[in-house]
């Protein structure tokens, strides 16, 4: 009974020490940023810059995770329209079943400024601001083929979720480019859900069943450093792979030559350009830009992996 | 556990009405963690004590609470239902692909009326809760198992329903669809939101069922001893079959409101949700092995969890220290539990030598 009481009264302390601490300061603006996740380091480089940006600019800042799920991404916008939040920055739960949550926080005068995904309409949001997906995979496809050599080769696509926009706009941007060399084959395709662990062992299946094998082409970075592994272990050499993202993973991986590039997804400049334009309407009316915005990717290869950091292009 | 003559100590009037004071709060102990956190939130968090986010938080309590409404019978029997999550999504997407491609006859799509499309989705949900009543009580299959097993069956039908993707505009803006809906989830009367009359309307059935018919007791016999209840000529079948039907009912409800909220089906949608009503019955304080606990705990139960969530996201606790708390606030209420057992087993004796009766 004693240890059930000590039990209690600890939880009860330490529950006590960190809602207290997160007493706000009422007298600033709130700005409520909403991103997929906060363990995964493209949200969270994404979700830290806009809050670094809203807070040197006066804002009091929130960041929620909504995993993906429509309905907690719904009960967030719920709570941001409750907290009487001057705007929204939300990295949405899906181009479809995200129209109804943005669609309630306009009505209730939260401006929401959408980034890295769109949804599919338009009108409601003040600003979409997203990362050309096709102009980014069309370079890293183009450096892949310069890669490969006059003689081409054979290769291996990993897919992303096949319900995922994101997912089709990049491999239709690889297509476009590597479906014009006769002379550079797909010998495999395979959707790895975006996931290392999928993409090690489809990676590991495929090699058995193709011995000419010359390059993989992953939809992200996570699926090609799971591709990566399963060469490694194979224990086969002089297989190309490049990736999607910019992620500080596989940036490093191509600094130690392990990857051949990767699309960085400007995620860092593209928060803080919805953080500039919130602040500008909040205080004008008007973002002084056009409701859907493409910011283009960077390619990043071995001779300027030093140039990039955490989804930025630092120099 | 031994009863110690110690404990019994010469009855005094003070001692025996501290015990039950004690016991109360004990019993009482998520109404008691609630107003707690309302307090709490209402200190803290600025726009927490204000009406528009009193209408937001009961509907999210009221998602919570209509599961955990349906899984409290489950539980009572001994049983416990970990489909429900899918069997939410399973029906968001169901009434999806019948309000946006409609039945095909002869050829030619119909779009159902939209309270046809509800009954349907709804019907095609109960399916889940007859399969899982019959794998428990006639197949012999352990709760846990059969339903993990719907869990994964029930999720896969919902993406093979759309291929994985989501059905959009349930509100009806195409051409020639029907409208209305929408005011499943978002329509408000009496300022309070329709999901929230509807967890009303249930919790009032599930009162009247639990407390006032045969039925009611059956579960609650079910679930204290089987055997027993069988040899007293409870069809003991039929009554687990009725609660697994009734969670699914639930969760299916769930589903559609959430469809209707977003005006989208994602046939991801209620993954976990089955975590978070069974967190909700347990907070309430009805057991795990059956037979004892009420609706109206798990009611409080989801409320906890309802507010908990709510207030931190609003203080902007981070996600990572939510769950902690969440997983703290589900041990001790069990833990609660426990010295509850012993405090009343302790000082039985006591209370019944001060000559009020039981401590129940």
């Amino acid at each position: 009974m004693r240890a059930v009481r000590r039990l209690c009264s600890a939880a009860a302390l330490l529950f006590f020490a960190i809602t207290a601490c997160h007493r706000p300061d009422t007298s600033k603006k709130l700005i409520v940023v909403i991103v997929p996740s906060q363990d995964n380091p493209f949200f969270k480089a994404e979700a830290d810059a806009a809050a670094a940006r809203a807070r040197a600019l006066g804002y009091r800042v929130r960041v929620d995770a909504h995993d993906d799920d429509a309905y907690r991404q719904d009960n967030l916008i719920d709570a941001a329209i409750a907290s009487d939040a001057a705007a929204i920055i939300l990295d949405n739960a899906g181009a479809d079943s995200s129209v109804a949550a943005v669609q309630r926080a306009t009505e209730a005068r939260i401006p929401c400024f959408l980034i890295d995904r769109e949804i599919n309409t338009t009108g409601i949001a003040k600003a979409q601001i997203i990362a050309d997906n096709h102009q980014g995979s069309v370079i890293v496809a183009e450096d892949f083929v310069t890669a490969l050599g006059p003689s081409g080769g054979n290769y291996v696509e990993l897919l992303g979720r096949e319900s995922d926009t994101n997912a089709q706009v990049r491999t239709s941007g690889f297509h476009s480019v590597l479906d014009r060399r006769p002379s550079v084959v797909r010998v495999a395709a395979q959707s790895a859900n975006w996931s290392q662990s999928e993409a090690f062992e489809k990676t590991e299946t495929i090699l058995q069943a193709h011995r000419d094998i010359n390059g993989i082409l992953a939809g992200n970075d996570t699926m090609a450093l799971g591709a990566l592994a399963a060469v490694k272990s194979s224990g086969r050499g002089g297989i190309l792979i490049s990736g999607f993202d910019g992620s500080p993973d596989a940036v490093a991986a191509i600094r130690a030559g392990d990857l051949r590039a990767t699309a960085l997804q400007p995620a860092v400049l593209i928060a803080r350009l919805a953080i500039d334009e919130a602040d500008e309407f909040l205080r004008t009316g008007s973002t002084q830009k056009p409701e859907r915005q493409i910011i283009p990717c960077e390619l990043v290869t071995q001779k300027d992996a030093d140039d990039f950091q955490d989804f930025e292009k630092i120099r | 556990m031994t009863i110690t003559t110690a404990a019994v100590r010469p009855s005094s009037r003070f001692t025996s009405s501290a015990v039950r004071a004690l016991l109360f709060v004990l019993k009482a102990r998520a109404l008691v963690v609630l107003v707690a956190l309302l307090v709490l939130f209402s200190w803290l968090a600025p726009a927490f004590l204000t009406a528009n986010n009193f209408q937001i938080l009961t509907k999210h309590v009221a998602i919570a609470a209509i599961l955990a409404i349906g899984m409290t019978f489950v539980v009572l029997t001994g049983g416990i239902d970990l489909s429900v999550g899918s069997v939410a999504g399973l029906a968001g997407m169901l009434v999806g692909y019948l309000l946006t491609r409609g039945i095909s006859l002869g050829g030619s799509p119909h779009i159902l009326p939209v309270t046809a499309c509800v009954l349907i989705a709804i019907a095609v949900s109960l399916l889940v809760g007859l399969l899982n009543g019959w794998l428990v009580s006639k197949a012999g299959v352990a709760p846990f198992i059969a339903t993990l097993g719907t869990l994964y069956v029930a999720r896969g039908a919902a993406l093979l329903i759309s291929n994985g993707k989501t059905f959009p505009n349930l509100g009806g803006v195409a051409a020639g669809q029907k409208t209305g809906f929408p005011a499943l989830g978002q329509t408000f009367f009496l300022g309070l939101s329709m999901p929230v009359w509807t967890m009303l309307v249930l919790f009032a059935f599930a009162v009247i069922i639990a407390r006032k018919t045969p039925l009611g007791r059956h579960i609650y016999a079910v679930g204290g001893n089987e055997r027993a209840a069988r040899l007293a000529g409870i069809r003991v079948p039929l009554v687990k079959l009725f609660t697994y039907v009734a969670a699914s009912l639930c969760a299916a409800l769930v589903g559609l409101i959430i469809a209707s909220q977003l005006e989208a089906a994602h046939p991801a949608t209620g993954e976990s949700f089955e975590l978070n009503a069974i967190a909700a019955v347990v907070l309430g304080g009805t057991s795990l092995m059956g037979g004892r606990g009420s609706v109206t705990d798990s009611l409080l139960g989801a409320c906890v969890i309802g507010v908990l969530s709510d207030g931190l996201v609003m203080l902007g606790v981070s996600q990572f220290w939510q769950m902690v708390i969440k997983g703290t606030v589900i041990i001790l209420a069990v833990a609660i539990d426990q010295l509850q057992t012993r405090v009343q087993a302790r000082f039985l004796p006591l209370l019944l030598s001060a000559g009020a009766g039981g401590a129940e």
